[in-house]
């Protein structure tokens, strides 16, 4: 570096200049500016016309560093410039110093510092912009999907109920256009859902034993009959050495494997689907499970193999394929969470095969207590209970009015607004309540935070169920924190609603 | 009698001062980016809309400092009026705006200061709305270097002041 140094300073070249109180030039060298004698400073540069005050002060040395000049060749050089003074019998002596090359390199330094410092600004402030974009575009949906869910509860159970009472087959072939349309709507909304979750990061794994091999029964009977009605075979290969009761989210397992099925049952024309799970290995209490699901369908393009998993992307847009392409992102990304990952092989006209292998818990005491919970049945009971409902939507209170009196054994007792709770609660005996948690002025969980507090132990302890399409993670950690006891996700079936109900009157 | 009067430009790197100055001398425009270190004059001579004064404003261009007080000295003696600039599209130019205003107003305190937001070509006047806590406390003038918009409304302005000051 000294090295360095002293080559750019044995390069610099200086002009000392003699020069009165009003900053005439009185003597001067010729290195930098020629001829100047008889000349005032500010005949040279602008600079001096700004710097005579420094001229007037006594004894005073100023250094002006980096200046930029121009020399007689129309060049630009940049300088230090130095201003020094002395008493009143002794003229100001003005040194300037060209170190150009010293400031050319530092010039070169600083424009890298400063555009990297800009341009990590700018990206900041970009990503800032786009995190509000995406909180914006997450809450929208979340409200949009919260605001469609009670209209299709009420379509959903008043088809139940419509099925129940006695209908000609036209009607009949009426309703279940309706069923499906608003089936396929639901899902349309938790897949929405869904999605919205996993960008903002708030989509996890519930983990809990569960009956895996039931599971693959259950998921076979739903799309064997899918199959079927288009014409196709579904053919499963389950091997007997998988294992019975796993630790896993059972939950997201059937979403992942019915999308899978769902797709290739959409795309194949003919032919057949085949869903296999083998056993992989068993190691340190974890057993790999192998998934396929392989079918005869259109296939899918080498090139847009990966597209496929992308949200919102289905290759095929013509009308013959309803979807809004959610599906296998949503299984990709689930799958991802148990460390995962979906491969698929596909051959134009020939058909494709998703695979997947998923490790799940194998723990004794889980499996025990899980088995011992199977054969547990709710007794029996002939006892009419009570129930109060906390609810502003009409067709959600319809709907579970009609549901609750169809069963015969409840009373249903509703309150439409927060601040009638606890008043109603005081002057009757509930053994259940069902709380909507966005209410007008008020929300469920602050009011069961209130029913937690009442005085008499009764009240305290009543289970409280909350109706809600809010169930992100937060959500449902609040709700706990708050001492409700249960969730049902909006929209929900008879069958939902009444279980979930039995399971706290037992 | 020629009056000649320095003004010093002064805020953060890449807020556009030197762009400003080429617009008011030259009435030119780059996209492209040359850092400033240390100091660039120019001169400019104007004649003053409402006293009708000829005046020769030497300029100066000082290399951009995200902190005002590691301003040299040097730079500043003999100044008659400042122009403090910032970009209005990056805040980090203008967090500290109302502390480096009170710097300058502490230690030069008859000297005028004119406060310029800057590029206001990449942002909308809704923008300027939402900011009008920080903007509207401060600003005098919104330019655009590269339109042109202002650019000769805030150097004739501040050299009225200038002047008005060295009248007193």
């Amino acid at each position: 570096m000294l090295e360095q140094y002293k080559k750019e300073y044995s390069q610099s070249v200086n002009q000392y200049i003699v020069v009165d109180l009003d900053g005439n030039i009185l003597e001067s060298d010729n290195v930098i500016f020629p001829d100047v004698v008889g000349k005032n400073l500010s005949d040279i540069h602008p600079f001096f016309e700004s710097v005579h005050s420094a001229l007037l002060e006594p004894n005073k040395r100023h250094i002006f560093s980096c200046i930029h000049l121009t020399n007689p060749e129309n060049q630009t050089i940049i300088t230090d410039i130095i201003v020094k003074t002395f008493d009143g019998k002794q003229p100001p002596l003005v040194a300037i110093l060209d170190l150009t090359t010293h400031y050319d390199n530092y010039q070169t330094t600083a424009q890298v510092r400063n555009e990297s410092v800009i341009n990590s600004q700018i990206l900041e402030l970009k990503n800032e912009y786009l995190q509000e974009k995406e909180a914006f575009k997450n809450a929208f949906i979340a409200n949009f999907s919260h605001e469609l869910r009670d209209p299709l509860t009420g379509i959903l159970t008043f088809s139940d109920i419509l099925k129940k009472t006695h209908l000609n087959d036209e009607q009949l072939n009426y309703l279940r256009v309706i069923d499906s349309s608003s089936t396929y709507l639901k899902q349309l909304i938790e897949d929405i859902l869904d999605i919205s979750k996993i960008e903002a990061g708030k989509l996890d794994l519930v983990i809990s034993p569960f009956n895996i091999k039931q599971l693959l029964e259950d998921i076979q009977s739903v799309f064997a009959i899918k199959a079927q009605q288009k014409g196709l075979e579904l053919i499963t290969n389950f091997n007997d050495n998988l294992p019975e009761i796993v630790g896993g989210d059972a939950l997201r397992l059937r979403q992942v494997l019915s999308n899978l099925l769902e797709n290739a049952i959409k795309f194949t024309e003919e032919g057949t689907v085949t869903f296999n799970a083998s056993l992989n290995q068993i190691r340190a209490q974890k057993a790999s499970i192998h998934f396929q699901v392989k079918d005869t369908g259109i296939g899918i393009p080498e090139d847009k193999l990966e597209d496929i998993f992308t949200s919102f992307t289905q290759l095929n847009n013509s009308q013959a394929y309803k979807g809004a392409g959610l599906g296998l992102a949503i299984a990709k990304h689930l799958v991802s969470l148990t460390h995962s990952k979906i491969s698929v092989d596909s051959t134009v006209g020939e058909g494709s095969t998703f695979s997947t292998n998923i490790n799940f818990i194998l723990d004794k005491n889980q499996v025990l207590k899980s088995k011992k919970k199977d054969v547990l049945t709710p007794p029996k009971s002939n006892r009419k209970f009570s129930i109060l409902l906390v609810e502003d939507s009409e067709i959600t209170q319809l709907s579970i009015l009609k549901i609750l009196a169809s069963r015969g054994n409840y009373f249903l007792d509703i309150v439409t607004k927060g601040e009638d709770v606890i008043p109603r609660i005081e002057n009757s005996e509930f053994d259940l309540i069902l709380m909507d948690i966005k209410l007008p002025n008020s929300y469920g969980d602050e009011i069961t935070k209130l029913i937690r507090k009442m005085p008499e132990r009764e009240h305290k302890k009543i289970p409280v169920i909350a109706l809600t399409a809010r169930v992100m993670k937060d959500d449902l950690k609040r709700y706990k924190k708050a001492g409700i006891n249960d969730v049902i996700q909006k929209p929900f079936d008879e069958n939902t609603l009444v279980s979930k109900i039995e399971e706290y009157l037992k | 009698m020629k009056i000649s009067k320095k003004i010093v430009l002064i805020g953060h790197f890449g807020v556009g001062k030197s762009s400003l100055i080429r617009r008011f001398v030259e009435n030119t425009f780059t996209e492209d980016y040359k850092v400033t270190i240390g100091v660039h004059i120019l001169k400019k001579e104007v004649t003053l809309p409402k006293s009708n004064d000829d005046i020769t404003l030497v300029i100066w261009d000082l290399e951009g400092n995200d902190d005002i007080t590691n301003t040299r000295p040097s730079y500043l003696i003999g100044t008659n009026g400042f122009l403090y600039v910032f970009d209005m599209t990056r805040p980090a130019t203008y967090q500290s705006l109302e502390n480096d205003l009170d710097y300058i107003k502490d230690r030069y305190p008859n000297i005028p200061l004119k406060v310029i937001g800057n590029k206001k070509d990449l942002v909308t006047n809704d923008f300027i709305k939402q900011n009008k806590d920080v903007f509207g406390r401060f600003v005098d003038f919104y330019t655009s270097a590269k339109s042109g918009t202002n650019v000769d409304d805030v150097f004739t302005n501040l050299a009225e002041a200038v002047i008005k000051e060295a009248k007193k």
